[in-house]
């Protein structure tokens, strides 16, 4: 039995006759060359996240399940929040990184507004900042597990971004995190690009709907409870979480695979 | 490093104008050492079919060795030449015999049909045969051929300026490539003559 | 205590999730090109941004134009050339207001190698082409590697689709295997020529590069931009 606990679960690899002070006191204190587990895992999750732009702004989407592995564990958490008056941001990745980040913005729109200058943050603002937290954790080794999916409109700018745990940065038309980028990005790409200016809010809204439902179909880690956040000229409007209509009729018709 | 990049090795071939192309370099070597500046990549196959084999050099003599049987096979059995895509098929199937422990050669195959049709074909490893209408390339400096010919092809020319392009894109592409070079030889292919220049290049 | 063998049921939590071990990199694809004239210089990027076999973005410029009248093509991982860049336009800030002068882009190439070099341990995954006019205005190349290793020529390209255009550019702007060519630098026209081509016949095998092309053109009057269309396929 080793006596001190600052040499418990660290390897025998000293002189165990040779006493110094700091042998008596558990943690990383005794040796700074000790290796710091930061490297995370994700564990509970969000799944794909899409956004579009269309004729008066942006819109996003996202289903409102966060699984645990292969659990669906919460079935009612939401993944797309908005930040001041012009901003939303959808996430995919680990939920409590972004309930972090969802803190970390809440933060600084209050410094922003304490500065009483009547300047409040635009989407690009927030993209920016985003950015910076998200490259800097990276290179710290610690990352925010996230992809998230900036959107807004602000003096007649649409603007749709993205960044994520590498601090991979872009901005496009149409976007999509996760499963998203292999089913959804190109029904969105087809439906969308080049057509930016001329899609209406019905229509975005159809485009949208089919994309979850056929992610909903094909992503076994999806959810048919979906939420959707659109940013206009008018400011941001989050739908409370609806159901898909859904059709499994094809069903009986697939053969293979057991069937 | 792969062992298709342990001797080092650059080949082309291209369509023209009623004749067909197909250049190479001539260096041997293991990994970066030089050992000879006159190896031979390219074979006759008939007076109207060339055969590139790039590639693991023992494999490139092997399999040469290989075809010149079973093309003097076939030439007695059937009594008439081979024609440039009944080679391939039989290239390929050479290959593909050795599916689970191939030739490390990737062989480029350029040659005129009877009636003067140009033909030209690659294929990977394991004889997988692709057949374009404009040029194909191998070895280690096939990216930078790529480039080379991307750029400078253009179709139906006549056989001296289709000799000038093989050999420009030839010269530059292999002077981006550390281990293929040190000179080249073209063959311009047409119904009535062979037209065989060696090109002098950098050896460094 | 109870040994659970493997045949028996574990009443212990099953691991559900993968261990995956965090990359802080990633590459983006896309090349860069820089030739340089007499009295001018080009320097030209495509647009697309990739990770993997995904197109994240069709125009996500990496050619940035910095303020002291040089331009600076960055490829490999888009936030680590991001990065770079807003920390040379901070040096180059600060080296305005303390000598009252924009600085040279001979020192510019200069601190771009030690700013690399200084994260030799981590390195920046970017190449770097740096082009511009020096003191004299004659036009210059600089390229580097990630780790700061740079040298001074005439033409270089860098990047996914590096392989295939620079032999491109020994022939046709170095005129290499070419000794009948009239030597000595190209005119204006005749490079910018020359790039567009380069990257439509790159564009043709190179997954990772399309979408747009964007030229800067450095000359003594001033910087222009132009942006024409890559295949999108």
């Amino acid at each position: 039995m080793d006596h001190f606990p600052g040499n418990w679960g660290q390897p025998l690899s000293r002189d165990p006759h040779v006493v110094s002070s700091t042998d008596w006191f558990p943690g990383p204190g005794r040796a700074a060359a000790e290796p710091i587990a930061r490297t995370q895992q994700p564990m509970v999750t969000g799944t794909s996240v899409l956004g579009i732009k269309y004729k008066d702004g942006i819109m996003i989407a996202a289903d409102t399940l966060a699984s645990y592995g292969s659990l669906a564990r919460f079935r009612d958490v939401k993944r797309i929040i908005s930040v001041g008056e012009n901003t939303i941001i959808g996430a995919s990745g680990d939920i409590s990184d972004l309930q972090h980040i969802e803190h970390m913005l809440e933060t600084v729109m209050i410094k922003e507004y304490c500065v009483d200058d009547g300047h409040t943050l635009y989407p690009k603002h927030i993209y920016e900042y985003l950015s910076r937290v998200m490259y800097n954790r990276r290179t710290s080794m610690n990352p925010l597990w996230n992809s998230l999916v900036v959107g807004g409109v602000r003096n007649g700018e649409k603007f749709l971004g993205f960044v994520d745990l590498q601090g991979t940065t872009y901005q496009a038309s149409t976007i999509a995190t996760g499963y998203g980028a292999y089913i959804g990005q190109p029904i969105l790409r087809k439906a969308v690009e080049g057509r930016e200016d001329e899609i209406t809010e019905e229509e975005a809204v159809k485009i949208m709907d089919d994309c979850m439902r056929v992610l909903w179909y094909r992503d076994a880690r999806s959810s048919p409870k979906i939420q959707r956040a659109t940013v206009t000229a008018a400011g941001i409007t989050v739908t409370e979480p609806y159901e898909l209509t859904t059709e499994w009729g094809f069903a009986e018709n697939i053969k293979g695979y057991g069937a | 490093m792969s062992i298709m990049d342990y001797n080092g090795s650059a080949i082309i071939a291209m369509k023209g104008k009623n004749c067909v192309a197909i250049a190479a370099d001539r260096r041997f070597g293991v990994q970066a050492m030089t050992l000879a500046t006159n190896f031979q990549k390219i074979f006759p196959i008939t007076d109207h079919l060339y055969l590139g084999l790039p590639g693991l050099a023992t494999d490139v003599q092997t399999l040469h060795e290989r075809f010149r049987m079973k093309v003097n096979m076939y030439h007695l059995r059937e009594e008439r030449e081979i024609t440039p895509s009944t080679f391939a098929s039989l290239v390929a199937s050479t290959l593909y015999e050795r599916r689970f422990g191939s030739y490390f050669a990737e062989p480029l195959i350029a040659g005129l049909e009877k009636d003067g049709t140009p033909y030209i074909c690659s294929m990977d490893l394991i004889g997988c045969v692709t057949t374009p209408g404009d040029f194909v390339v191998a070895g280690t400096a096939s990216n930078q051929l790529y480039g080379m010919a991307e750029s400078l092809y253009e179709p139906n020319l006549e056989p001296e300026d289709l000799f000038e392009t093989i050999s420009q894109v030839l010269l530059n592409a292999v002077d981006r490539d550390a281990i293929s070079g040190w000179g080249g030889i073209v063959h311009v292919i047409t119904l009535d003559k062979v037209i065989t220049r060696t090109l002098k290049g950098r050896m460094d | 205590m109870t040994i659970v063998h493997a045949h028996q049921v574990s009443a212990a939590p099953v691991q559900t999730l993968m261990e995956r071990r965090f990359s802080p990199y990633t590459e983006n694809g896309g090349t860069t090109l820089a030739v340089a004239g007499e009295d001018f210089c080009v320097i030209a990027g495509d647009t697309r941004q990739s990770e993997g076999y995904h197109i994240n973005s069709r125009y996500a410029p990496k050619v940035y134009q910095l303020s002291n009248g040089a331009v600076l093509a960055t490829g490999g991982m888009y936030a680590d050339g991001l990065t770079l860049v807003k920390r040379l336009e901070q040096r180059l800030e600060w080296y305005f207001h303390q000598h009252e002068k924009t600085m040279g882009i001979g020192a510019l190439a200069q601190m771009l190698s030690i700013m690399l070099y200084n994260k030799r341990f981590f390195p920046y995954y970017v190449w770097n082409t740096l082009g511009g006019l020096d003191e004299e205005g004659k036009g210059c190349v600089f390229s580097y590697d990630p780790v700061g290793n740079y040298e001074k020529h005439h033409w270089n390209c860098s990047g996914s689709a590096g392989h295939l255009i620079q032999p491109f550019l020994d022939n046709q702007v170095g005129h290499k295997h070419q000794p009948k060519a009239q030597a000595g630098l190209l005119s204006f026209d005749h490079v910018v020529r020359l790039v567009k081509d380069a990257f439509t016949g790159a564009t043709e095998r190179d997954i990772y590069t399309g979408d747009y092309l964007e030229i800067f053109i450095v000359r003594a009057g001033g910087i222009t931009k132009e942006k024409i269309d890559l295949k999108k396929d």
